[in-house]
Order: structure tokens, then C-alpha cells, then sequence
């Protein structure tokens, strides 16, 4: 579903982002992708949705080689992949239907496509008596499950999610992570950004671990770290 | 659907930015009307000026001594010429008559004059004034030409300051071209800014260029319609109570244009305003867009 070859990223002013990363992601796998800030996480995620271009490398996803990709053919590529982030992202001046609708609108799907589907959506995502209101109006937890019900509205088969937990309490946490495991076993290929120890350690799924841009461990059903306890970073790298 | 989801995003931001709408909008209005004024000062000149390059022509004057096999030939040979329009001959009676016709109020003139003293002449209508010096060279020295006369320096001082006009204020026109464009690409920039949390969420999930962009295309194109609008009425009200009035009381400038002229300005001025509104966003949107 995913495969990165000999992948490295070296940015304008020779900050080395990546360095020689291979790495293979099976459809349907749950991948935790740990590190410390700046170990190359985001540039990871950034390269799989062709928000940046490897300096070396080839990367495949959903059996599409992204380089040969035209610009204009991007968007095309983003369709297949849902992303949710730590900060949800939603539109403050749309109500969590429309926050959902729009994903749909903006890639020309049809209105009675989008009026089937959002509603359902939000119903798996556990917020249907929540339609109308507006992401102010809820909690954090109930934020990222609108911005998990937008990413996988179209039902895209693979999903991205960079610290999807980072702003949330531990409870909810463990919420949000029964939600992305029930969207991975109905058939979606999930890679998760994450510094959560505690997650990473409870749900004993395959760990790719980055340091310095390289990928230093690739263990099936792993832990957060090898050993003793791990300095626990602030923000996303 | 579609269609309905761009005009729908392009007027809810329009009416989201009002003030910056209406200050896109009068700052194209003031360009273009500036644009329509030099149009319409262009075609007032042009007009002008074709009426005066319009009364040109070459007299040829022919020798006392011409043989009428000559005249008959010299004749053939100007109506030959692919610049001749038309070739009046003039005799020395139609000559001495228009001399006293014109000098009727100074009789010891006329009195004065032999009949036969002014030559016979052929005067020559030409398509384009700028050919009399060509014309006159080919003719002058022809068996029983005395002399061509097209008051040369004049027209071709007439034609420089003509010209001279023109280039001046197709500089001025495409400076505010400039300026107009650009006004409206910040007014479009401002747009996309204050959108740009929705354009990241649209390129995430794998909206296309096109239909990121297409909404504020639209919406600087509106602009610069609604602008070109208010421009076109300015100028449509200036010729009913400006120049047609002058028009009325110094009859005898040509001061006034007609309606197809004032048409021909509004239809360039919308065609130009559509395409400075597309321009200056699609430029405004070059930069924020990139995907």
C-alpha cells in the first residue's frame, strides 16, 4: 500500500530531514510512527502526500509511484489518503455537517451522495445528536472525531494521522485511538504519528521508531521505547 | 451543481468583504473610467484629424502648353495609381471662377486678373494622406506638369502630432492597465487570505487547482464588471450632458462622439475590465496556491 525506497529529504538550507528511509506498509496495517521531535515524522507524512518532493528516493502509495505524479494529479493522490492532525483543522464558521460536507463539495461529489454519507459518517464517528452544532461548541475529542469523520467520508484506504491524540486527555485518547483501530480493521491502512507512550504501549501495534531521519527500529506489535523510560517532547517535530 | 457552488462561494465573498469589494470595485472604476476618457479623447482626435487629413489633396498643375494627347494620358496614369481615390479635372474657366468665388468681397483682385492666368490642374482624392509625397514625386517633371502641390510640410506636421497623441495616451492607458490590474489582484490576495484555512482544508482532501481557484476568478472578474459598469455609465453620462451640449453651442468643432463610438468604448472597456479581473486574480492566486 505504501513502500519508501532509500527515501532521504534534505531541506534548502542542508537540514537532513531523512536519510536513506526504506520502509513497506502492507494494506490494512496499523503502523505507530514514534520518534523525538525533529526525528523526521512530519516530513514523512508531509512526503506521502506530496507536500514535498524526496531528494532521493522513490515512494509508492496505493501502487502509484508519486514522483512520475503531475502537479496537477495531486489532488487525485489526496483522495486516496485522509489526514487528521493534533489541531483538527475544522472551519470554525461551519457547523460539524458542513465541516463533513465539505470534503465531499469540494472534490464534486453529488448532493445526494453527500446527504447519504455525512450523516452516516457521523453516526460511526459516535456524533449524530451533534450535526448542527459548531466546533466551538465541543469538546476536543468530539473535534477530532469531526475531523476523523472528514478524512474518511470518502472513504479514502489509507488514513494519516499526525498526533491525532496530542491535545487531548488521556481518556479521550484512549477513545480516539478505539476509533482509529475500528477504521483500520474495517479495511483501512493506518499510519499514526504519535509521542504517546502510553498508546503506542497499550495497543501493541507494529513501531517504526525515527531518529535523526533514520529509521533505527521496525518491530511488529512493539512498545514506545526499547528501554527505561523516554524524555517526553513537546509539540510535533 | 457545480456552477451553482462556484457563483455561490464567489458572491458569499464578495458580500463577506464588502469593503474591500467596493474599494476594488471603485478603483477599477476610476482606472477604466480614465481608460474610457482617453478613448474617447482618442476617437475625438481621430476624428478630427481624419476630417482634416480628409480635406487633403494633390493639385497637379498643368503647363499652358499641354497637348490635350498629353492631359488625356497624364490623366489615365493618376487614375492608374493604386492611392488615387479620385482625380477631378479643373480647367482654367472652373479655376478663374472659383478664384473669384473665393476672393468674391475683393473685387480690384478679381477685376485684375487675366482669365487665363491660372493654370489648368487635376486634383487628386487620395485613400491615405500619408501617400501624398509619394504621389507628387512620381507626378512632378511628367511632359505638361508645371507643378504639384500637397501642402506637404503641414500634413506631415499634422500626421506627427497625431501620432504623437496617440502613442501618449496608449502609454497612459497601459499604465493604468498596471495599476488596475494589480489593484485587484491585492483585493484578491486579501480574499484568499482570510480563506486560507478553508484552501488548506480543500487541498488536503484533494480538491483540484480549478476548483480552489475558479471562486475567485469569479469574484475578480465581478469586481472589475461591476467596476467597468460604473465606469461605462460616467462616461455614457458624460456624452449626453457634456459633450453633446458644448457640442450644441461651438457647432462648428467636431467635439462629440457618436453612440456606436461610446458603444465601441464600453464593449472594449468590459472585454478589457473581464480580463484585467481574470489576470490580477489568476496572478493573486498563482503564489498562495501552489499545491
Amino acid at each position: 500500500m505504501i513502500r519508501l525506497e532509500n527515501v532521504s529529504k534534505v531541506y534548502k538550507d542542508s537540514v537532513v530531514a531523512l536519510r536513506d528511509v526504506s520502509c513497506d506498509i502492507q494494506k490494512n496495517e496499523f503502523v505507530f510512527l514514534v520518534g523525538p521531535s525533529g526525528s523526521g515524522k512530519s516530513t514523512f507524512i508531509r512526503l506521502l502526500l506530496k507536500e514535498d518532493e524526496p531528494s532521493e528516493g522513490r515512494i509508492w502509495v496505493a501502487g502509484k509511484d508519486i514522483a512520475q505524479l503531475a502537479r496537477w494529479k495531486v489532488p487525485q493522490l489526496r483522495r486516496q489518503v485522509g489526514c487528521v492532525f493534533q489541531d483538527f483543522k475544522l472551519l470554525t464558521n461551519k457547523t460539524v455537517r458542513e465541516n463533513v460536507a465539505f470534503a465531499l463539495e469540494v472534490i464534486g461529489r453529488p448532493k445526494h451522495v453527500i446527504q447519504a454519507r455525512v450523516p452516516e459518517m457521523l453516526e460511526l464517528v459516535g456524533l449524530a445528536h451533534k450535526l448542527e452544532s459548531r466546533p466551538d461548541e465541543l469538546s476536543g475529542g468530539e473535534q477530532q472525531r469531526v475531523s476523523i469523520a472528514r478524512a474518511m467520508v470518502n472513504r479514502p484506504p489509507i488514513l494519516l494521522a499526525d498526533e491525532p491524540t496530542g491535545n487531548l486527555d488521556p481518556a479521550t485518547s484512549g477513545d480516539i485511538m478505539k476509533l482509529l483501530l475500528r477504521i483500520n480493521e474495517s479495511g483501512t491502512t493506518v499510519i499514526m504519528a504519535t509521542h504517546d507512550h502510553a498508546i503506542v504501549d497499550q495497543f501493541r501495534k507494529r513501531v517504526v521508531e525515527l531518529e535523526n531521519g533514520k529509521i533505527v527500529r521496525d518491530q511488529a506489535r512493539g512498545v514506545y521505547g526499547m528501554g527505561g523510560p523516554q524524555p517526553i517532547g513537546g509539540g510535533t517535530p | 451543481m457545480k456552477l451553482a457552488y462556484f457563483f455561490g462561494e464567489a458572491f458569499a465573498n464578495l458580500r463577506r468583504n464588502t469593503l474591500m469589494t467596493l474599494a476594488a470595485m471603485s478603483t477599477v472604476a476610476v482606472s477604466l473610467f480614465l481608460l474610457g476618457s482617453v478613448m474617447l479623447g482618442g476617437a475625438i482626435i481621430t476624428q478630427s484629424t481624419g476630417r482634416w487629413e480628409g480635406e487633403v489633396e494633390l493639385n497637379v498643375f498643368l503647363r499652358d502648353e499641354i497637348t490635350p494627347e498629353q492631359s488625356k494620358e497624364l490623366e489615365t496614369a493618376i487614375s492608374a495609381m493604386p492611392e488615387v481615390q479620385q482625380v477631378i479635372y479643373e480647367s482654367k474657366e472652373a479655376a478663374f471662377k472659383e478664384f473669384q468665388e473665393m476672393f468674391k468681397e475683393s473685387p480690384a483682385l478679381t477685376e485684375n486678373v487675366d482669365p487665363t492666368a491660372l493654370p489648368a490642374s487635376y486634383r487628386i482624392k487620395l485613400h491615405n494622406p500619408n501617400s501624398a509625397s509619394a504621389v507628387a514625386s512620381r507626378l512632378i517633371g511628367r511632359p505638361g506638369v508645371e507643378d504639384v502641390n500637397y501642402g506637404g510640410e503641414s500634413i506631415k506636421r499634422l500626421l506627427k502630432v497625431t501620432g504623437l497623441l496617440k502613442t501618449v495616451s496608449l502609454v497612459f492607458v497601459g499604465l493604468l492597465l498596471a495599476a488596475a490590474t494589480v489593484l485587484i489582484a491585492n483585493t484578491i490576495k486579501i480574499a484568499v487570505y482570510a480563506r486560507r484555512n478553508e484552501i488548506g482544508i480543500m487541498k488536503l482532501v484533494g480538491a483540484s487547482n480549478w476548483f480552489i481557484r475558479v471562486p475567485f476568478i469569479l469574484e475578480g472578474i465581478a469586481e472589475a464588471i461591476a467596476g467597468t459598469m460604473l465606469a461605462g455609465l460616467v462616461i455614457v453620462t458624460a456624452k449626453l450632458l457634456l459633450l453633446d451640449r458644448l457640442q450644441q453651442s461651438i457647432p462648428f468643432l467636431p467635439l462629440t462622439v457618436g453612440w456606436p463610438t461610446v458603444l465601441q468604448i464600453f464593449g472594449t472597456l468590459l472585454a478589457v475590465g473581464t480580463l484585467i479581473g481574470a489576470i490580477g486574480s489568476g496572478f493573486a492566486l498563482r503564489k498562495f496556491l501552489e499545491v
